[in-house]
């Protein structure tokens, strides 16, 4: 058993690519190593942001052997008939490596063959890795790669040193101008001079004496550690930001947190503005004082050990504090117009090319807001904060802060609304209508917010559509798939019965006046966006064919996202799974009913069909309690995750459903429902169809044939 | 240290480090990178080593001489080095010590920074690099300038000076570094921002530069047709400052503007194209674009 160690020393990679190239070159390496027969049994992968590294340990000596045979040409042509060997029986002999005498002659069913044993493998592991390593480094994924120099072969940053090292025995190999040694090189400016690595189990421990920390946790442990100490020690706590940690963890070998200050004046500045300038562009951490509001105080994390702290500080502050000074300078010019002088600016803003200005699309999304409230039945406070907050809605795209720091749409929108004395409510939605802008982002925490972000987005995919410009495979540069999930979850998380058709409808009214034509098509085709968008979401909870079984027999978002709830339920009996078998039998016989008629009990003529009558009127009401228990104990929620609480105290009534089997079972297996009278026949039919209708509400069972439980 | 010091010292490196002192264009130019020295030199194979001071001009960026670090001129410090060699990122830290700035007092960065030039068909990958949080200078490797790929890679370090300065010698503006003895920044180029500040919002004639911008197209096109490169590339470089100076005064809407950008393109790579055809080195299959 042996041990490797592989690194590809770079110069600065990008700090997304840290983490995911690791993972890239373990996984790359742990498959090429198992196709060559000399699999890894542990692999630990390192980064940092100048290198990728793999310690692959329990590596065979050689790669296993394996005796294949190999099936040649026909007997009838590999020998003259004086019995010498063809040529084809001489090139299957050379390209397989073996003497033609070895090859052995035998008798299939397909007739008389010529087999050579081949014995592959027992390649020593030190003579194939070079190689291997060589073409991993070639084909490790990476999105964006460059080339350098007068190399040819593309890296994500120039390849500065590779280090290839089998127990104590170098490899070998040669990658864009590069040859590998038994080097390795600490910190960039702690440790500069490289060193030679003992053993591949020394690795890490070396390094860290030469302050790198290749272990990605333990890093990111020690950037956690070191906020926490440094802001403890001034009695404040850290601003907590996952991401945060993340790339600054990638954007240094060893982490030296510096406590720095910003004047105090600039706490007039909204708390999101600051954290913000001090998060996106400068990579500091916000700290909190023990009251939980924002101090004037931050966190940024050096990739080196100075001499004097101080000179490093002072920087950091000097920087940052020009950073704020053109936010404050954004926050009081801004504020110099109100939001609908603001709101003014969008005409100058483009949505999109054939779309209109910003200011056209807004005048739209009120029209469209307008017909959702209405089709929701929302009151008048609701109506009434929607009204007030159209006008401004979105008019902080026109201020300064928002051209300078994107992300802070809406949270502009709601500052500047405050700041000018506007309801809170009004505030609020105006945040709420451009939320949520991502996956992890959160949906409106009103209802108004939520009419606005819904009339925004179906606005957007009308428009784009109708453009002809949907998504197609992976690319999306619109981001409206961004738009569809937002729209379901929006709708899912107010728990509106409302149907995606009749919302879609709503936006299209708004383009009536457009120049861009939209029809019924584009609705059709919107419509099944959104509910692919709320498939996807769904997946996440159950199986494919039961999502799909719940969006096929649901209108509106959250009737879906029940229905999978309940349906997740039912296919935990065991019982369930004979019933759709029956179902669906059941719903064949049933579209042979030629035209509806009620059930009459008069015209029973074998003994199942009462008790499948009476069993009948059980399961609906079963199906019914069903679906008033998910209405009740799952209001609503936002799909991002599963709703908050399991379904619960539903065994009674899915016991109801699904005692429909024995009598359905009895029916169809002791009744012929095609009988020759034709009232009885129909009578019939109208039963099995009364089955199909109740259990259909609880979604397109035909979908869960085949099901597994 | 004075600012000219600041230039004698970065000359005097990098010439020793086998870089060509070239003086500055006399065309505006928006960056050092569409100097003739970069652009035309970063095509073909020949290698290439420049160095020296890019006074460049970007008419949005005024700010009447207000802002400490906007200006609609500035002063950048260019280097080309093609093919880029290896161990740049030491060479670069090397100047900074040049500069009396020592790497290990400081925290220095190299983060991320993808670089894109639509009016040049040019983009490359490479780093800010960042001294205590403060970006000192670009770094990029050029994949493509033209629409052609570079082969080989040049690699172009552009110093922001004026905040290097500012830093070296404490000052909160600009305009207060020392440039010479008892001579700021100020006095040389304060009034200069100003009238220019002015003339590209206030004062500039749009309908001129709409004019200007369609003649030095036709000229460019026309001398390029001559296979007069160097001619041809200079009025490119005047439709790209006629566009500037339109974009600066705020008449031109979105989609006016991406036309103006992709004019400029145009020209950019059919500049590229006749730079490498007069050299021989037109190979087709370089460009998928072509």
């Amino acid at each position: 058993m042996a041990d490797l160690l592989f690194e590809i020393g770079t110069e600065e990679l990008p700090s997304w690519y840290v983490q995911e190239g690791s993972a890239a070159l373990a996984r790359l390496l742990a498959e090429r190593l198992a196709a060559a027969e000399v699999p890894a049994a542990r692999l630990t992968a390192y980064a940092t942001p100048r290198r990728l590294a793999v310690l692959a340990e329990g590596l065979p000596a050689a790669s296993a052997v394996r005796e294949d045979e190999l099936r040649g040409p026909p007997a009838g042509v590999a020998f003259a008939e004086d019995g010498t060997p063809t040529r084809a029986a001489l090139a299957f002999a050379e390209k397989n490596g073996v003497g033609v005498e070895a090859l052995e002659r035998r008798d299939t069913e397909k007739g008389s063959y010529l087999y050579a044993r081949v014995r592959r493998g027992g390649e020593p592991t030190a003579a194939l890795l070079p190689g291997l390593l060589a073409q991993v480094v070639k084909d490790l994924p990476a999105p964006r790669k460059m080339r350098w120099g007068t190399q040819e072969t593309p890296f994500l940053r120039p390849i500065v040193w590779l280090l290839a090292l089998l127990d104590d025995q170098a490899l070998e190999l040669e990658v864009a101008g590069v040859r590998s040694g038994t080097t390795s090189r600490g910190h960039r400016f702690l440790a500069p001079e490289p060193f030679a690595v003992e053993s591949p189990a020394r690795y890490v421990a070396q390094l860290q004496d030469a302050w790198v920390l290749a272990d990605r946790a333990a890093r990111r442990e020690a950037v956690a550690e070191g906020l926490a100490r440094v802001t403890a020690d001034a009695g404040l706590e850290p601003y907590q930001d996952a991401e945060l940690l993340d790339e600054v963890t990638d954007l240094v070998e060893w982490p030296f947190p510096v406590l720095g200050a910003f004047d105090d004046s600039y706490l007039e500045l909204p708390e999101e503005v600051l954290a913000t300038v001090m998060i996106r562009h400068q990579r500091f951490f916000p700290t909190r004082a023990r009251d939980g509001r924002l101090a004037a105080r931050f966190v940024g994390v050096s990739n080196n050990r100075v001499a004097d702290e101080a000179v490093v500080r002072r920087g950091y502050e000097k920087v940052l504090d020009g950073r704020l000074y053109d936010a404050r300078f954004f926050w009081r010019s801004d504020r110099r117009k109100s939001l609908s002088q603001h709101a003014w600016g969008l005409s100058g803003i483009a949505f999109q090319k054939e779309l209109g200005s910003m200011a056209d699309k807004t005048e739209r999304v009120g029209v469209t807001a307008g017909l959702v409230l209405g089709a929701l039945g929302l009151g008048a406070d609701t109506a009434s904060v929607v009204e007030k907050a159209l006008p401004v809605f979105r008019a902080d795209l026109a201020t300064e802060m928002v051209y300078e720091f994107p992300e802070l749409e809406g949270v502009m929108g709601r500052a500047y609304a405050l700041a000018e004395g506007q309801p809170t409510e009004v505030a609020d939605a105006l945040l709420g209508g451009v939320r949520p802008r991502t996956y992890d982002d959160d949906v409106p925490a009103t209802a108004a917010g939520a009419v606005l972000s819904l009339a925004d987005r179906l606005d957007k995919l009308v428009g784009f559509f109708a453009l002809g410009k949907r998504p197609s495979g992976s690319a999306d540069p619109f981001g409206l798939r961004r738009d569809g999930l937002a729209v379901a979850r929006v709708l899912a998380s107010r728990g509106w019965k409302i149907p995606l058709d009749t919302l879609v409808g709503a936006a299209l009214v708004a383009y009536a006046d457009a120049a861009v034509p939209v029809d019924e098509q584009v609705q059709h085709e919107v419509v099944d966006f959104v509910w692919d968008r709320v498939a996807a979401l769904l997946q996440e909870r159950a199986s494919v064919p039961v999502v799909r079984a719940a969006i096929r027999g649901s209108r509106s978002v959250i009737g879906a996202a029940r229905r999978v709830e309940l349906l997740r339920a039912l296919t935990q009996r065991e019982e369930f799974a004979d019933l759709m078998a029956l179902f669906k039998r059941a719903a064949n016989l049933a579209t042979k009913a030629e035209e509806t008629a009620e059930v009459a009990p008069a015209l029973f003529r074998e003994a199942p069909e009462a008790p499948l009558h009476a069993a009948l009127a059980r399961a609906r009401d079963g199906v019914h309690d069903l679906l008033a228990a998910a209405e009740a104990q799952l209001p609503a929620w936002d799909l991002r995750a599963g709703p908050p609480q399991a379904l619960s105290g539903v065994g009674q009534a899915s016991s109801e459903v699904v005692s429909l089997k024995g009598p359905l079972d009895a029916f169809l297996d002791g009744v012929l429902v095609m009988a020759e009278e034709p009232a009885v026949r129909r009578n019939r039919l109208a039963l099995l169809n009364e089955v199909v209708t109740v259990l259909r509400l609880l979604g397109a069972l035909e979908e869960l044939e085949g099901i597994e439980q | 240290m004075l600012f000219q010091d600041l230039l004698f010292r970065l000359d005097r490196y990098w010439a020793g480090h086998g870089c060509v002192i070239a003086p500055p264009a006399d065309t505006e130019v928006g960056a050092g990178t569409f100097y003739p020295t970069t652009f035309l030199r970063a095509l073909g194979s020949a290698p290439w080593r420049v160095a020296g001071l890019a006074p460049s001009r970007r008419p949005a960026d005024g700010r009447y001489g207000d802002n400490p670090y906007r200006f609609q001129f500035f002063y950048q410090y260019q280097v080309v080095l093609k093919p880029s060699p290896e161990g740049v990122q030491q060479l670069y830290l090397d100047s900074l010590y040049a500069l009396g700035i020592d790497p290990k007092a400081h925290d220095i960065r190299f983060v991320e920074d993808n670089w894109e030039s639509p009016t040049l068909g040019a983009w490359g990958l490479g780093w800010e690099v960042w001294m205590d949080g403060m970006e000192i200078t670009q770094f990029t490797y050029f994949q493509q300038v033209g629409g052609f790929d570079c082969r080989p890679v040049s690699v172009e370090l552009t110093y922001g000076l004026e905040r290097l300065a500012m830093y070296l010698q404490g000052v909160d503006h600009a305009f207060d570094v020392e440039y010479a003895p008892g001579v700021t920044m100020g006095d040389l180029r304060r009034d200069f921002e100003v009238q220019h500040s002015r003339y590209n919002f206030e004062d500039s004639d749009p309908e001129l530069q709409r004019t200007l911008f369609d003649a030095f197209e036709g000229e460019a096109n026309r001398l390029l047709q001559l296979d007069l490169v160097y001619p041809g590339y200079e009025f490119v470089l005047k439709c790209s400052h006629a566009f500037n100076l339109l974009d600066a005064r705020g008449v031109l809407s979105h989609t006016e503007r991406q036309g103006y950008v992709q004019r400029v393109r145009r020209l950019a790579e059919a500049t590229a194209r006749a730079y490498l055809e007069a050299r021989g080195e037109l190979a087709p299959a370089a460009n998928g674009e072509a």
